[in-house]
């Protein structure tokens, strides 16, 4: 869709779309098909200049936006190659001449005579009766009702923005709860009691019981009067941008703290690729705090000083300071207290300069760690990949709270699509203390590699938790997503489909391969649509780690320079 | 300081601007009251226009501080400055408009700082009043004196919003652009060309508007056309200065610049 090629027929889309009064997109058709449209394309000849190109968009848009390929109409020209021709030059010729007197383009291109038609409804009279028609011209295209009918309504969509995937409810119109204190609930119902003998046994009262419980619905109104009741519409038709939402889990009910100690989830939808479809409501994620022994003997991390460096310089944005002793601006509030002073016979230091230093830091990262078994393999030191994935981990997340980053760091592994685990090391707002680090140095690598889910649940959690303008998601892995029914090429579409969710959500992603020995092209398929890297140690990617960060972040806040491959930062491993 | 606010006198002539709604009812009403006003609208929708027309039907001053990042209330309220041997208090724009009696128009004014907006808290009530604690005085607000805000929405960062406190002061009125008959005798008006041209670039505009699913950040707005219209009256093509005013104004992007070409081109007679 976007290429950089001058003669591609993508140009013409603004174009179609004004014409046809509804987003629409230009294609090429099949070599040796000629120009038709299916409602969401025009699809135009390949192989011809752009001018002829443009007629061919200028016919169909036309048409489109004149209400001459409304399904009913279509719908009578089904299976009548010789109706739909006749009906295409005189409805060709109709929605031209309506164009032209606002689009001289059109009123050039226009065929000669006025039309006879003046609607659609008399055009098709026409076309199925016997009076002569004069044949549309070869640039016309065709007509194809298979194909109309065919395409869902609507059109392209725009693609959805952050806020219109935000999750919000009304809470004003949930009906209130008639609690209010009655004493009377607590007691036996009156309908049990009437199974109450005093004198006989009371089995049959306990039966019943023990069957329904013994107290009373907890409201005073009728039956099922305490369910809330809402309605819900489900449109049943979606644009092409559509993508399902997660759907907050509940823990239990309100008395039951698992929100208060941080344990959080969602139902998460997952990417089919082989149907082209979302499904909906698919993957269970679930963040919990770890808990782990406190062993501070294990919370040992490796500085990188070269590391430090090069963040150092990320995420900073201006900030102004007063009174300082020098800069390139006077603070007059400074310099007029300074000369009052003086005045007064005090000298005070001549801090008087306001300066700029690009200081306020504005970055949240949210570092993604794969504790996954298949994490597990070693390297010559007897490392795994686990092993240098979890210190790399330590390390960045160190060096950026070191810096004034907002940092979290999560784990991530799966147990099939319903135990989808983030376990939480370190949250936003927490300091990465020894507790955190020893938690991360002890994450034993268990589990499947679920990669997408990981991915859409540490979004959530980076969109709601990091409150910065500029917002990371650091995804250490291996980038070989595995699990029950989740492998080959679905794993890799939808883990590539999760980040490209993420980027369109305005999250940067990076993605970092440590010590793996996954070949280059599998990295390129999962992590395609993100930045990402790959080395031996995490030291060997430290020098140019600004790079890394900067270009993931970048991507959002340029649209990519087109025709220029996107940059893939890469450090072959050795 | 001074280089804060235009010089504070009504235009010399009637500054040029058709009412759309009942937006002039509106502003009148709320400038008997002494009510403050709060403009919204796209970018270059006439907002500034419009109250510059209004100061000067109602025979007021009009006191522009355009908002910045650094606007402190310091630069809105005044301070001491040296003038000889001794500090002199210098009144800011605000406090200025307040003694005058003026319209004090702050543009833009998400802008600048959360703690500056609040110091118009005060003046956007019913106490009307400016406190200045550098002073230790409050100042009453004279008689004519409106306060007016503008504020661009959607096109800020979440984390720039307007306060609500701040937002629920205010009689908002809604600024869009214009009707394509209205826009078409602004623009041959403005930019001093032919009624017949001006459609043209008026349906320019408006086509890009009604352009669904575009990359495009910010549509072409009345001050766009306008300066088309400004380049057509120099000799300029009309193909000409729409594709240097409007398509490559709008864009950076070669592959949404062609495309909209291709809309330009369409529109535009033909050569």
């Amino acid at each position: 869709m976007t290429t950089s090629d001058a003669k591609s027929p993508s140009r013409f889309r603004f174009l179609a779309t004004y014409l046809a009064g509804r987003s629409l997109d230009v294609t090429e058709a099949r070599p040796g098909e000629v120009a038709h449209t299916d409602g969401r394309f025009v699809f135009v000849s390949a192989a011809r200049s752009v001018s002829e190109r443009r007629r061919e968009v200028l016919v169909q848009s036309a048409l489109l936006g004149a209400g001459s390929l409304d399904r009913r109409l279509v719908k009578m020209l089904r299976g009548r190659p010789n109706v739909a021709r006749r009906y295409l030059a005189l409805e060709g010729h109709r929605a031209l001449a309506a164009l032209s007197a606002r689009i001289p383009l059109a009123a050039a291109l226009c065929p000669a005579g006025e039309p006879i038609t003046s609607t659609a409804d008399e055009s098709l009279r026409v076309a199925r009766g016997s009076k002569n028609v004069a044949p549309a011209p070869e640039w016309f295209g065709v007509i194809r009702p298979s194909r109309l009918l065919g395409a869902p309504a609507g059109g392209p969509s725009a693609k959805a923005t952050a806020r219109d995937l935000r999750l919000e409810f009304d809470t004003t119109d949930i009906p209130e709860s008639q609690d209010d204190g009655d004493t009377e609930q607590g007691k036996g119902s009156r309908i049990l009691g009437l199974f109450e003998n005093p004198l006989a046994s009371k089995s049959l009262s306990d039966f019943f019981n023990k069957l329904f419980g013994n107290s009373r619905t907890p409201s005073d109104s009728a039956a099922g009067g305490e369910m809330s009741v809402r309605s819900m519409r489900r449109a049943n038709r979606v644009g092409r941008n559509a993508r399902p939402l997660p759907t907050p889990l509940r823990f239990g009910n309100h008395g039951t703290p698992g929100s208060t100690v941080g344990v959080g989830g969602a139902l998460h939808p997952e990417w089919d690729v082989h149907e082209n479809r979302y499904r909906p409501e698919w993957c269970r994620v679930i963040d919990f705090p770890l808990r782990s022994a406190h062993d501070i003997s294990a919370a040992g991390v490796r500085h990188d000083e070269v590391l430090r460096r090069r963040l150092a310089r990320l995420g900073l944005g201006p900030k102004v300071f007063r009174r300082q002793p020098d800069g390139d601006d006077l603070d007059i509030e400074a310099l007029i207290d300074l000369a009052v002073d003086l005045r007064s016979g005090h000298s005070s230091p001549e801090h008087i300069y306001l300066e700029r230093r690009k200081l306020a830091r504005n970055l949240g990262v949210l570092i993604l760690v794969d504790a996954s078994g298949s994490a597990t393999e070693s390297d010559r030191d007897g490392l795994s990949v686990h092993d240098h994935q979890r210190r790399a981990a330590a390390t960045l997340a160190l060096t950026l709270e070191e810096l004034g980053d907002r940092v979290a760091v999560y784990g991530f592994r799966s147990h099939g699509r319903s135990a989808v685990h983030l376990p939480c090391i370190k949250p936003f707002g927490h300091r990465f203390d020894a507790g955190s680090r020893a938690g991360l140095n002890q994450l034993q690598p268990v589990g499947y590699t679920r990669l997408g889910a990981g991915i859409r649940g540490a979004g959530e959690i980076l969109k709601t938790g990091a409150g910065t303008p500029n917002r990371l998601l650091v995804v250490l892995s291996d980038g070989f997503p595995y699990d029950y029914g989740y492998e080959a090429r679905y794993a890799e579409a939808d883990a590539h489909k999760a980040l490209e969710e993420l980027r369109a959500d305005g999250i940067a992603c990076l993605c970092l391969s440590i010590g793996t020995s996954t070949p280059t092209d599998a990295l390129q398929r999962v992590f395609g649509s993100a930045s990402y890297a790959t080395a031996p140690a995490l030291a060997d990617l430290s020098p140019r780690m600004d790079e890394l960060f900067l270009a993931a972040l970048r991507e959002l806040a340029a649209p990519r320079p087109r025709g220029v491959r996107p940059t893939r930062p890469r450090v072959c491993s050795g | 300081m001074t280089s804060l606010h235009k010089p504070a006198r009504p235009a010399a002539e009637a500054p040029f601007y058709r009412p759309v709604t009942n937006e002039v009812d509106v502003f009148r009403a709320a400038a008997r009251r002494g009510l403050p006003v709060l403009l919204k609208g796209p970018t270059g929708c006439g907002k500034t226009r419009f109250v510059e027309a209004m100061a000067y039907e109602l025979g007021r001053n009009l006191i522009t501080v355009a908002g910045h990042e650094d606007l402190t209330s310091a630069d809105l309220v005044g301070r001491f400055l040296l003038k000889g041997g001794e500090t002199t208090w210098v009144d800011g724009p605000l406090t200025r408009a307040v003694r005058e009696g003026a319209i004090c128009y702050l543009d833009e004014v998400v802008e600048a700082r959360q703690d500056t907006t609040v110091v118009i808290h005060p003046l956007a009530d019913h106490r009307r009043e400016l406190p200045v604690d550098r002073l230790g005085i409050s100042l009453k607000a004279a008689p004519g004196f409106q306060l007016v805000i503008s504020y661009n929405p959607g096109y800020q960062s979440v984390l720039k919003n307007i306060k609500e406190s701040t937002r629920q002061r205010f009689v908002a009125i809604e600024l869009g652009f214009q009707p394509v008959e209205i826009e078409t005798e602004v623009v041959a008006h403005e930019a001093g060309i032919d009624i017949e041209a001006a459609r043209t670039l008026v349906r320019v505009g408006d086509a890009i508007r009604k352009l669904d699913g575009t990359p495009l950040q910010e549509v072409a707005s009345t001050r766009l056309l306008i300066m088309a219209g400004g380049l057509v009256a120099e000799g300029l093509s009309l193909r000409g200065a729409v594709e240097s005013a409007i398509v490559r104004a709008l864009s950076d992007d070669p592959d949404t610049v062609r495309a909209l070409g291709e809309v330009v081109d369409a529109i535009l007679p033909m050569p």
